[in-house]
C-alpha cells in the first residue's frame, strides 16, 4: 500500500514537471520565431492569437495533420525506432533536476522536495542517457537510405562523441569541489549571501561553466554547431526524409536537450534556486531556477541569431584541441586549490569577516 | 516489486540477446547488444549498485557500442546470406554445455541458496559512488593503478598503429579543397606505398611525391 502510494505520488510529480517542461519548449520554439525575427528586422509569426501566443498549437496541429511519408526502400523498423530514441532519450533526465527546495505542500499537510527523483549517481545517470540520444540521430541518418541523411547522422555521432567528453571532463571540477554527485547536495551547497555568492559559477569554476556551455551547445546541435542539419551542404542533414510527426519528435528533441542542458548548467554552475529570499518563501526557488533556465535558452537563440557555422574540421580541432586539454587544465587547478584548502580558509574568513559564504 | 522488475529487465535481457545472435542484419545485432546493455544496468540499479549502473550504460552503451554502430554505418555492411551450417558436429556439444549451465544454475538456486549463506556487510552502501571510490583509492589501489596503465599502453599503441608507415606525413595540413593523394594511387607500380601529400591537383601531387607521370593508356584502364 505504501508502496502503491509512492508511486502514484511519484507519477504527479513526473506529470506536473512534464507539463512544465513541454509547455516552456513549445513557448521556448515561439520566442526563437520571434527574436530571430527581431534579429533580423522583421516580424516572425503574431497572426494566431494575441501576439502570435498560439502559434505552438497550430504548428502541433499542422504537424499531426500531415501526411507521414516514409522512404521506400528505408529501413522501416529503425526508421520508426530512431525518432522515439532521440525523444524518449531527451525526456528521461528531467526526473532528476531539483526545481526547487523543500515546500511545504498546503493540503495534503506533507513536505515535499521538488525533485521527482534524488538518488546517489544523479549527474552520471543525466550522462548517460546523455550518451544513448545519440543513437536516435545515427540510426535515423542510417535508416533513411539517403545520402545526406546518413553523412548527417555520421556528423552527429562524430560531434557527439567529441564533445560529449569535454562536457564531462567540464563538470568534473564542480564534482571535485562539492564532492557529492547529488544534483539537490550540490544546490543546496551553493546558498552563499543572499543566494548569490555561492554559486558554483563565481569561484574556481568559470572555466568549468565556460567548457560545459560550449560543450554543452555543440551536444544539442545548435547553432554554431549545428553541422549535423548544415542546410546548405546536407539539406536537413539526419532528417530530411522525416515528415509530420515523425519530424516533430526530433524538432521537440531538440528543444528538450536544449532546455535539459540549461536546467543542467542552471543546477551545477548557477546555484539551482538558490536567490535571495528563497529561505523564507520557498516557492520563489522555483521561480528563479525556471527564470535562469530561460536566460540561458534566450542565449541559446541570441547565438543562432547571431553566430555563422564552423566548418567541420574547425569543429573537431576545437573539441578535441582546444576544449578537452582546457578541461583538464581545470580538473588540475580545481583539485590543486582543493588540496591545499584555500577555500576553506577564504570560505571561513568571509564567514567570520562579512557574514558571506555558504 | 523488486522481483517484478528483475522478472521484466531480465527477460529484456534474454530476449536482447538472443535478437543478437539470431538478426541477419548486423546493425540490428548491434541494437540488440546496446538492449542487453541498459537491460544489464537496470539489473545493477535493482541490485543497489547505481554506480556501476550509470557506468554500464555511459561506457559500453554510450562509447563503445556507438564505435560499433559508427563502423557498421561507415562500411555499409549488408544482410549476411545464410550459409548451410559448418562444424555441424559442434552442435551436440553446444547442447551438452548448456546443460551443464542449467544444472549448475539449479544446483545453486537449490542447495547453495539454501544453506545459510555468508552474511554481507551493509549490503545499501556498497554500490554507493562514496564506497567505491574509497575502495578503489585504498584497499585496492594498485590494481587499479596497474590497470591505468594498462589503458595508457593501449591508448599509445593505438596511436603507433594508426601512424606506421607515415599515412600522412605531419606537415601535410589536411585542407579543405584539397585533397590527399597516395603514391598509391597516383602509380600503379607502387602498391601499397601510402606516403601522402595533400594538395589540389593530381599534377602536383605527382610532382611532390616524385612519381615519374607515365603518358598513355595505363590511366584508362
Amino acid at each position: 500500500m505504501e508502496d502503491l502510494k509512492h508511486i502514484v505520488f511519484l507519477m504527479i510529480g513526473i506529470l506536473i514537471a512534464f507539463t512544465v517542461v513541454m509547455t516552456m519548449v513549445a513557448y521556448t520554439v515561439l520566442a526563437e520565431r520571434r527574436i530571430l525575427g527581431f534579429i533580423q528586422g522583421r516580424l516572425g509569426p503574431n497572426r494566431v492569437g494575441p501576439g502570435g501566443a498560439l502559434q505552438p498549437f497550430a504548428d502541433l496541429l499542422k504537424f499531426i495533420l500531415k501526411e507521414d511519408i516514409v522512404p521506400d526502400k528505408s529501413t522501416r523498423f529503425v526508421f520508426f525506432l530512431a525518432p522515439v530514441i532521440a525523444t524518449t532519450a531527451a525526456l528521461m533526465t528531467i526526473v532528476v533536476y531539483p526545481f526547487g527546495p523543500e515546500i511545504h505542500l498546503p493540503f495534503v499537510n506533507k513536505s515535499v522536495q521538488l525533485v521527482i527523483a534524488r538518488f546517489d549517481v544523479a549527474l552520471l545517470y543525466v550522462l548517460s542517457i546523455t550518451s544513448v540520444g545519440v543513437y536516435g540521430l545515427a540510426l535515423a541518418g542510417w535508416s533513411s537510405n539517403n545520402k545526406y541523411s546518413l553523412m548527417g547522422g555520421l556528423r552527429s555521432s562524430a560531434q557527439m562523441i567529441s564533445y560529449e567528453l569535454a562536457l564531462g571532463l567540464g563538470l568534473i571540477g564542480v564534482i571535485l569541489q562539492s564532492g557529492t554527485l547529488d544534483l539537490y547536495s550540490i544546490v543546496e551547497q551553493q546558498a552563499g549571501y543572499l543566494g548569490i555568492s555561492g554559486w558554483n559559477l563565481f569561484w574556481v569554476q568559470p572555466l568549468g561553466f565556460f567548457i560545459y556551455m560550449i560543450a554543452a551547445i555543440a551536444e544539442t546541435n545548435r547553432v554554431p554547431f549545428d553541422l549535423p542539419e548544415a542546410e546548405t551542404e546536407l539539406v536537413a542533414g539526419f532528417h530530411t526524409e522525416y515528415s509530420a510527426m515523425k519530424f516533430a519528435l526530433f524538432f521537440l528533441a531538440e528543444y528538450v536537450n536544449m532546455f535539459t542542458v540549461s536546467m543542467l548548467a542552471t543546477t551545477l554552475f548557477l546555484g539551482g534556486w538558490n536567490g535571495p529570499f528563497v529561505h523564507q518563501l520557498p516557492w520563489l526557488g522555483v521561480f528563479y531556477f525556471l527564470g535562469k533556465v530561460v536566460m540561458f535558452l534566450f542565449f541559446y537563440i541570441w547565438l543562432r541569431g547571431t553566430l555563422p557555422r564552423f566548418r567541420f574540421d574547425q569543429l573537431m580541432d576545437f573539441g578535441w584541441k582546444f576544449l578537452v586539454p582546457t578541461a583538464i587544465i581545470n580538473i588540475v587547478l580545481t583539485a590543486t586549490v582543493q588540496w591545499s584548502g584555500a577555500f576553506d580558509y577564504v570560505g571561513k574568513f568571509l564567514k567570520t569577516q562579512t557574514g558571506w559564504g555558504g | 516489486m523488486v522481483a517484478l522488475l528483475f522478472i521484466l529487465f531480465a527477460g529484456l535481457a534474454v530476449g536482447c540477446a538472443i535478437s543478437l545472435v539470431a538478426q541477419r542484419n548486423p546493425l540490428y545485432s548491434a541494437i540488440s547488444l546496446i538492449g542487453v546493455f541498459i537491460s544489464l544496468a537496470c539489473l545493477y540499479v535493482t541490485l543497489a549498485a547505481p554506480f556501476i549502473a550509470a557506468v554500464q550504460v555511459i561506457v559500453y552503451a554510450g562509447a563503445i557500442m556507438v564505435l560499433v554502430v559508427f563502423v557498421i554505418m561507415l562500411l555499409n555492411v549488408e544482410e549476411e546470406e545464410r550459409k548451410p551450417l559448418r562444424l555441424r558436429f559442434l552442435v551436440p556439444i553446444g547442447i551438452g554445455l548448456a546443460a551443464v549451465l542449467f544444472a549448475e544454475t539449479a544446483f545453486i538456486i537449490f542447495f547453495v541458496q539454501a544453506a545459510p549463506g555468508t552474511p554481507v556487510r551493509n549490503v545499501s552502501d556498497v554500490g554507493l559512488t562514496s564506497s567505491i571510490g574509497s575502495g578503489l583509492f585504498t584497499t585496492y589501489l594498485l590494481p587499479f593503478e596497474v590497470t591505468s596503465i594498462l589503458l595508457l599502453m593501449a591508448v599509445v599503441g593505438a596511436m603507433t598503429l594508426a601512424r606506421r608507415g607515415g599515412l600522412l606525413p605531419a606537415t601535410a595540413g589536411v585542407v579543405p579543397g584539397d585533397q590527399v593523394f597516395s603514391k598509391e594511387l597516383l602509380d600503379r607500380s607502387q602498391t601499397g606505398d601510402l606516403s601522402a601529400v595533400a594538395t589540389h591537383s593530381t599534377d602536383e601531387a605527382a610532382r611532390l611525391l616524385g612519381v615519374v607521370e607515365r603518358h598513355g593508356s595505363s590511366d584508362d584502364e
